[in-house]
């Protein structure tokens, strides 16, 4: 596995979208239209590749086909799309009510150098709660652009403030919404955890966020959690000049009792929280989740027809990192394979390489990284998974692959085409319980 | 059936007399008896006013502001003795992309066939100055011209873009693209300019086709908003015309030119600096004895 895997000159499956594709992270905060400046088709295949098959997630109030497109044609690109757009963005006023709109542009826009910048702010000064981001696809993927919507709101329409901070108050960056299949149960967890030890939290995405009244309050937060291998540092440490906001960075997203508890002491400490109350709420959730796991146990030890004793994982850094702790140490598995597939800045991949070398006391693995689809599955291939079928935690499209080396496969990450997820979590305490039922319903089904 | 069309581009550096030479190129050649379209490839859309007592037409882009289907005759304006004139036109400055609406333009007149319906034998596409970017380099790419030729004065940077065009040739010359036909020497009067761009020529392993002497005819005959072919038919500088024109007709072989390396064009142009320095000073040196 030591071996340098040569990148090939194409990427087969892709496993994210482009940068255009963070609309949905536009769409993801409640009441929050985003209006695409590019070309016919760009903001569909985002749909339907991002939120649609992928977990059939939804538009929301303002993705699908709600969301506003200038539909750039010839004359836009020759003569410049800007008075185009500035009548969209009227014209969308009129007919769409939201509390926030955010301006997108393609590569068109990009490429020819429309000057976004100013047709917004003509409705800036005129008081209409809107932002522009340049997101044209060569800018990168979702979860760059997930960084550039993100500053690009705070920056135009948070803006600055010097007032006091809320004690014991923290804005949460972690999973990239839509593209992380189950982003809305997962920030719903960690919502209800870091409440659960006395914080007030800022989950600024999906159900459980106020909005862009939350929006407003992130300069009031006492600090800021990025709770990810990577995304969101870029934005942590903006927020760090801008707002004068200390951050703290966890790169392993909870799953289970035992790396959800530490995760809560870690935070806990860092925001200066009672530790009574932190050991409280720990024991009160680790109570009722090993009530369930004693009552799984008679499964996990009696199973007689054969448990699953080697997994792979292949999804974004987020979720890869966060399944391989967990099925280490808290269901001892052996790790095969871990592959992460998002195009991870070369700048984090040694700081993520570093944390795969101690995934439990006595467990060191390695990581790869490879976008092709091709190449991933070439790599399947040559992995020894012993004798026994393994898991393998993937997309849809290592669903041949899966097949071919006989493992059962869960669909965790983008694209998940048969796998339709409401508002499932996979970790924290209650995710983790839900995510014990679909692994092993997964693997004793697997031979059925 | 339609015959042989000779399709045609002029580049050159900005203000270095293109249109001027392209234009009365155009006026010799239509006086010769020949059918030609001029199709001004710059969005500043002048290239033909002086076949047409210099005035503006509208340009293939204003037509497709207005509707998003265009028939192409109406931007098909005649001129001088009949010469057929298209402007390309193009975004304001400053927006857009001027160099997709160059692609669009062309691509306009291609799809509707219109220069087999006017029985053409010459289309001369006139195209603003650097190749910047690939909308500009749409004429020399394959099917549209076959022979590109340059104005140039012997000034530096004006070399540099003739130089920058054969860059751009030398890289489509393997898929098709247009040929270098040889440099339209303008605005040279004294021998050192001749100098200059011979020595150009020669390390490009291309050729001047004709020397242009800078001249108040042209100027005149431009102030009135016409061709020096029109203006001053009987005037020498219009026989000079007459005569590029011919070498135009009659050429028929272009080739692959050799351009310099920025480093080599630098070290070239140096070494010239210094000549020019020594002439300044009254120095006579070896083979230039004759400047």
């Amino acid at each position: 596995m030591s071996e340098t895997i040569e990148k090939t000159n194409s990427i087969n499956q892709p496993r994210y979208g482009c940068s255009l594709g963070s609309l949905y992270t536009a769409a993801a905060i409640p009441r929050v239209i985003p209006i695409t400046h590019c070309g016919p088709g760009c903001a569909d295949k985002q749909f339907t590749a991002t939120a649609f098959y992928n977990g059939f997630q939804g538009s929301g109030y303002g993705g699908g086909s709600v969301s506003p497109s200038v539909n750039a044609s010839e004359k836009e690109v020759v003569f410049g799309g800007a008075e185009r757009l500035s009548e969209l963005i009227s014209a969308t006023l009129k007919v769409m009510d939201a509390d926030l709109y955010v301006v997108l542009t393609g590569c068109i826009a990009d490429l020819v150098g429309d000057d976004v910048g100013s047709v917004v702010s003509k409705f800036q000064q005129k008081g209409v709660p809107i932002v522009y981001a340049e997101t044209g696809g060569f800018k990168g993927n979702n979860y760059t652009g997930h960084e550039l919507v993100t500053k690009a709101i705070i920056d135009q329409f948070v803006g600055d403030y010097d007032g006091p901070k809320e004690e014991k108050s923290v804005n949460v960056w972690s999973l990239v919404p839509f593209i992380d299949t189950f982003w809305r149960g997962d920030l719903e967890e960690i919502k209800r955890i870091l409440e659960g030890i006395g914080l007030k939290v800022n989950i600024l995405f999906g159900h459980e966020s106020n909005g862009v009244e939350e929006w407003k309050d992130i300069p009031k937060a006492e600090f800021n959690l990025v709770l990810s291998p990577w995304v969101g540092l870029e934005l942590a440490k903006h927020l760090e000049k801008k707002y004068n906001q200390p951050y703290l960075h966890i790169p392993v997203i909870p799953i289970g009792a035992q790396e959800t508890s530490d995760f809560l002491r870690k935070v806990g400490e860092y925001a200066k929280v009672d530790s009574e109350v932190v050991e409280s709420f720990i024991k009160k959730e680790e109570d009722y989740y090993y009530y369930y796991l004693e009552n799984f146990s008679d499964f996990y030890s009696e199973y007689w027809w054969g448990l699953p004793a080697k997994f792979g994982v292949v999804s974004d850094s987020a979720y890869n990192l966060a399944l391989t702790k967990f099925l280490v140490n808290q269901l001892g598995l052996i790790p095969g394979r871990q592959i992460i597939t998002e195009n991870t800045p070369e700048e984090y991949q040694d700081f993520i390489r570093e944390q795969y070398t101690h995934i439990a006391d006595d467990v060191s693995t390695t990581v790869d990284f490879i976008e092709d689809g091709y190449t991933i599955g070439q790599e399947l291939l040559k992995t020894d998974f012993g004798y026994k079928p393994p898991l393998l935690f993937a997309t849809t499209w290592d669903r041949d692959i899966a097949k071919e080396i006989n493992a059962g496969i869960l669909e965790i990450g983008f694209p998940a085409s048969y796998e339709v997820v409401v508002n499932r979590s996979n970790i924290g305490y209650r995710g983790a319980l839900s995510l014990l039922e679909k692994i092993y319903t997964t693997a004793i089904s697997t031979s059925a | 059936m339609s015959k042989q069309i000779k399709k045609i581009a002029i580049y050159g550096k900005g203000g270095i007399g293109k249109s001027t030479t392209t234009s009365n190129i155009s006026a010799a050649l239509v006086e010769a008896g020949y059918k030609v379209l001029q199709f001004g490839c710059d969005p500043k859309s002048d290239s033909t006013n002086t076949l047409r007592n210099g005035k503006y037409i509208p340009t293939v882009l204003d037509l497709l502001r207005k509707k998003s289907k265009v028939d192409a005759h109406e931007a098909i304006f005649e001129g001088f003795k009949g010469v057929y004139c298209v402007e390309a036109g193009g975004p304001a400055p400053g927006v857009g992309c001027a160099g997709r609406g160059i692609i669009t333009a062309v691509e306009l007149l291609k799809q509707q066939n219109i220069f087999e319906e006017l029985d053409l034998d010459f289309v001369i596409f006139d195209v603003l100055g650097d190749v910047v970017c690939g909308g500009f380099a749409v004429p020399i790419r394959e099917g549209i011209a076959e022979h590109v030729f340059t104005v140039s004065s012997s000034d530096f940077m004006s070399i540099y873009a003739s130089n920058n065009l054969m860059k751009g040739i030398e890289k489509y010359s393997n898929s098709g693209g247009a040929l270098f036909g040889g440099i339209i020497a303008n605005s040279i009067n004294t021998s050192y300019q001749k100098a200059i761009i011979d020595d150009f020529v020669k390390k490009t392993s291309t050729q001047v086709v004709e020397y242009v002497p800078r001249s108040i005819t042209v100027t005149q005959a431009e102030l009135s908003g016409h061709t020096t072919i029109e203006a001053a038919p009987k005037s020498q500088q219009a026989e000079v015309y007459r005569n590029l024109a011919r070498k135009i007709a009659k050429h028929t072989e272009s080739r692959v030119p050799t351009p310099l390396e920025t480093d080599q064009l630098r070290e070239w142009s140096a070494q010239w600096a210094d000549q020019l320095l020594a002439i300044e000073a009254g120095e006579v040196r070896g083979e230039k004895e004759s400047i």
